[in-house]
């Protein structure tokens, strides 16, 4: 298994779920993060008075997916959350060592 | 039924520990099997706890008759909290106290040893004190938890007559005690509602320890027993309806228990499917049974806390106030805001408002005698909204009463549990206590509505959003919109243009103008979009900005917008609106501000757009087609949207025949502000000369546009206060200004001469405020245009000097937009030289003037 952590743009999100969904992935993690990357934020003014905007808002998506599934929810991630511009985000991927069913108490095959 | 026989004594006897278990197992099945079948017969209620606490009490006294094989030493063995009230649920935990007559050795540690085992093996949660009877010389108030539990001691075993001892230390302490009990009680009360949200209207309450839930019960009756002087309780709580609302909470959570097997106390929504079941609710589907039931539940979590308060006001009453009277028929007392003649305020309802007006003002609740005065009178006269506002004055006050300050929602709710709100905002009945599911609501949607009021009074500590709720020029209007922006969820169709609909009526009730209407009616419209926006597109796309801004036809309708939006949010849940989220918020905003404000120019009329086909469609006959199509040629998109249709007929026909060197205009009285439309050809200095003649009669420019076309025809339109009440003071004052005004236009006279005469007088007022002015020039936002951005003190004649400053350098005023927070005056400038963007050698210099000129004015 693998755990996969997107920092992707706020108003992608709905994009990726559909697109994982389609690759029956269902459950997810959505967490509001801020940050930045080579974006790195810019100076806005409001009302001649400059403002940093260092840290940029992101959402992080987590999901656990089995390692056979990692490319294609790779792709389906980056194809879903890709504009062509600076600050579409990053994905990276992580070996998960086990993973249970809290209810049932489960281990994950 | 079980009948829980008591025991046999076996007193320092050695028994058979395994057949004793198997006899206790035995008896508590008994015990619970009883009690769950009364709770599935929707009868978990008091009588059937107490059948429950007397089972186990049998149990305990057996384990403490075994247990005297350890010692001999006298011991009192007591029930104490929801144990030594009786009232024990099915999973409920059990507190025990236990007291020894002297220092407790090895042989006493045997003894809890040998009860405690049992009770965890018979997988009890027990909770568990062990003192000496000594440690009650001295008040332990380091634990108020178990301060309070010991109020509901309950002797269940041990030496009679060290209980009795422990019984008379109890009733002589609780006296000595009394206002430590009270102060931990109330700490802790506060802090638990403080987890809630201080709100009980919850989706998905805990009936132990939600706000109005079971523990508030106790409290009040706690409170009640060590309130001392009794005659301080105007009106006690009704017994019968306390006692009612408990039973009904205690058999809700019985069936929480029996459903999930655990010490559960949310009322989530299924649990609540399951409850109208269990306590026979009737209705046609399980959406209406659940909403039946649910609406019980919030009136008897209402009695509750109200009952609680008036308890504990007269217990924990506030510094001594001494009686004052206020106003004509209003007094101030301990309890609050009261009437001084009870049969005053019966004869005049509208007068009603007043004691909350005074109540918000003095950060104090309105009294219940007054309260329940004015919810007796409601429910038996049933006024009509307009018995409430039936003269304009009345609707000021109620408008005035609208503003968002410190106290409005305490009071709003006041008003809504005494009727008053709903007796005068009809519509705001249809959602009380009307229960929304989805994801993310927790609270019903009155409440909701209350949050978003209380939201709107935080916002004033807001750094980032305190000096927009401040701009506002209406903030009544914002907390009207926010009381009426879900009112649709009460009726079928889409909420927000049903509440829009809804809210029509109330405003033509309470004779509210157009513009006041259109605002409300548009902020209810559009409720959801700007969260949609920020939190669902990019917002980075300058198209996206691009349309959300092209909503608004003012930069006034954005700032409520994004008021609403914030307080809206933050009302869904505690979680909601988290500073992420309120981050995109004020992007957005800052966004589409900027593009109003600093791209205004560039976005040009586009003769084929509908606005533009709906002006020709509907042209008054005086105004030929081609006249329409010059007149709007070049002028920026927003103007359509700024201006009525009415408006810019009025500018076509001012802009007819016009000459160089004349001015025509129109003047007119605006509610409390006058307005003044001016149209011209441009040259330089008109907008300069225009603001300097409005200056020399003392008139305080509150906001306004300046625009001008490619044909070279100038548009001015200042909204201004007459603050030196010169229209007023002089019936001639108009025609003299109106002279005045084409003489400077025409350059018979020189306004700086004229303003020079002033000086020592108006000009020289000093603001009370002084801030360091921004001058910030801005070439990034338009194509066309530098723009330049001044945030400094009002003062008279700002606007006059700062126009000067700019034509004296050559520089053309192309737009201009007007507005004043308070004392301080935004200006925006849109200036070329020569038709092109300003050099940053212009800039610098017309920096250096305008900071000089500021200076040396301010």
């Amino acid at each position: 298994m693998k755990l996969i952590k997107a920092i992707v743009r706020p108003n992608m999100v709905d994009n990726i779920k559909e697109a994982l969904g389609k690759l029956n992935i269902a459950g997810m993690t959505v967490t509001e993060v801020r940050g930045h990357g080579r974006q790195k934020g810019h100076t806005a003014v409001y009302r001649g008075r400059e403002y940093e905007v260092s840290l940029l808002p992101k959402m992080e998506i987590e999901v656990v997916v089995p390692d056979g599934a990692v490319d294609e929810a790779i792709k389906a991630i980056i194809g879903a959350a890709r504009t062509g511009e600076i600050g579409d985000g990053r994905v990276f991927v992580m070996p998960v060592e086990q993973g249970y069913n809290i209810r049932t108490g489960e281990k994950d095959v | 039924m079980s009948v829980c026989v008591p025991m046999a004594p076996l007193k320092g006897k050695d028994v058979d520990q395994s057949a004793l278990r198997l006899r206790l197992t035995a008896s508590l099945d008994e015990a619970r099997r009883e009690l769950i079948d009364a709770t599935e017969r929707g009868e978990g209620g008091r009588a059937a706890l107490a059948r429950h606490a007397e089972c186990i009490d049998g149990i305990i006294r057996e384990l403490v008759d075994a247990a005297h094989v350890h010692t001999q030493m006298p011991v009192a063995v007591c029930a104490i909290g929801g144990y030594g009230r009786k009232s024990q649920f099915l999973h409920s935990d059990i507190d025990l106290l236990m007291v020894f007559s002297a220092p407790i050795g090895r042989p006493e540690e045997r003894f809890v040893k040998a009860l405690l085992h049992p009770l965890w093996d018979l997988r009890f949660e027990v909770g568990h004190h062990v003192r000496e009877i000594a440690d009650f010389d001295r008040l332990d108030i380091s634990n108020p938890e178990y301060l309070l539990a010991l109020m509901d001691l309950r002797p269940l075993a041990g030496d009679r007559e060290l209980t009795d001892r422990l019984q008379a230390v109890m009733r002589s302490s609780a006296a000595a005690w009394r206002p430590q009990i009270l102060d931990a009680l109330a700490s802790l009360t506060d802090q638990r509602h403080s987890e809630f949200h201080d709100t009980l209207y919850q989706l998905e309450p805990d009936v132990k320890d939600g706000p109005g839930a079971l523990r508030d019960v106790w409290a009040t009756r706690m409170m009640l027993r060590l309130g001392g002087d009794r005659r301080r309780i105007v009106r006690g709580p009704s017994p019968d309806r306390l006692s009612d609302a408990e039973e009904f909470l205690m058999r809700i959570r019985s069936g929480l228990h029996a459903d999930t097997g655990r010490n559960v106390n949310v009322l989530s929504y299924e649990l609540q499917e399951k409850a109208v079941d269990r306590l026979r609710y009737a209705g046609p589907d399980i959406r209406h049974r659940v909403e039946a039931l649910m609406t019980d539940y919030f009136k008897d979590a209402r009695s509750v806390t109200r009952a609680l308060g008036r308890v504990r006001r007269a217990a924990l009453p506030p510094e001594p106030t001494p009686i004052q009277l206020i106003g004509e028929n209003l007094m101030w007392v301990v309890e609050g805001i009261t009437f001084a003649d009870t049969q005053a305020a019966l004869a005049a309802p509208a007068d009603w408002l007043l004691a909350f007006d005074a109540a918000v003002s003095r950060n104090v609740p309105v009294a219940d005698d007054a309260l329940a005065l004015m919810e007796r009178e409601q429910q038996q006269r049933n006024y009509a909204p307009e018995v409430f506002h039936s003269t304009p004055e009345h609707q000021r006050r109620l408008l005035q009463f609208m503003r968002p300050r410190p106290g409005l929602s305490a009071r709003l709710s006041e008003m809504r549990d005494c009727g008053l709100l709903g007796a005068i905002f009809p519509e705001l009945n249809e959602i009380a206590c009307r229960v929304t599911r989805d994801f993310y609501h927790k609270y019903t949607v009155d409440e909701h509505t209350l949050l978003t009021v209380r939201n709107a009074e935080r916002l004033l500590n807001n750094p980032r959003f305190a000096p927009i709720l401040r701009e506002v020029h209406a903030p009544e209007l914002l907390v009207l919109a926010l009381l009426y922006h879900d009112v649709g969820k009460a009726r079928e169709g889409d909420h927000s243009t049903v509440g829009a609909d809804m809210a029509l009526a109330m405003s033509r009730r309470l004779g509210l103008d157009d513009e006041a209407t259109q605002i409300i009616d548009f902020l209810i419209r559009s409720h959801l979009k700007m969260s949609r926006i920020a939190f669902r597109r990019d917002t980075e796309e300058p198209e996206v900005v691009r349309q959300f801004a092209s909503m608004f036809s003012t930069e006034e309708q954005l700032k409520m917008l994004v008021l609403l939006t914030l307080c809206d949010v933050g009302a869904v849940s505690p979680e909601t609106l988290t500073p992420w989220k309120e981050e995109l918020l004020w992007r957005l905003y800052v966004d589409a501000y900027n593009h109003m404000t600093l791209g205004y120019a560039d976005d040009i009329i586009d003769r084929d757009q509908a606005l533009v086909a709906a002006l020709q469609a509907n042209r008054p006959l005086d105004i030929p087609e081609a006249d329409m199509a010059r007149f709007l040629e070049g002028l920026p998109r927003r103007y359509l949207i700024l201006f009525s249709q009415d408006a810019i007929y009025r500018h076509v026909r001012l802009a007819r025949d016009i000459k160089p060197n004349e001015a025509h205009f129109f003047l007119e009285k605006k509610a409390e502000a006058w307005e003044l439309t001016v149209v011209s050809l441009d040259k330089p200095f008109l907008f300069s000369n225009i603001c300097g003649v409005l200056a020399y009669y003392g008139m305080d420019i509150l906001r306004g546009h300046a625009l001008t076309s490619p044909a070279g025809l100038a548009l001015d339109v200042f909204q201004f206060a007459d603050s030196d009440g010169f229209f007023e003071r002089n019936s001639e004052g108009p025609n003299e200004f109106d002279r005045r005004l084409r003489d400077v236009v025409s350059g018979v006279t020189d306004v700086t001469t004229l303003l020079r005469s002033k000086e020592g007088s108006v000009l020289t007022r000093r603001a009370l405020v002084r801030r360091t002015p921004v001058v910030h020039f801005d070439t990034g936002h338009s194509q066309r245009y530098t723009v330049l951005e001044l945030v400094a003190d009002d003062a008279p004649g700002l606007l006059h000097r700062v126009s000067r400053v700019i034509s004296d350098r050559g520089i053309d005023v192309d737009l201009v937009l007007i507005s004043t927070e308070g004392q301080k005056a935004i200006d925006v400038f849109h200036i070329t030289r020569g038709g092109s963007k300003l050099s940053e050698d212009d800039e610098a210099l017309l920096k250096a003037d305008l900071e000089r000129m500021l200076k040396e004015t301010v």
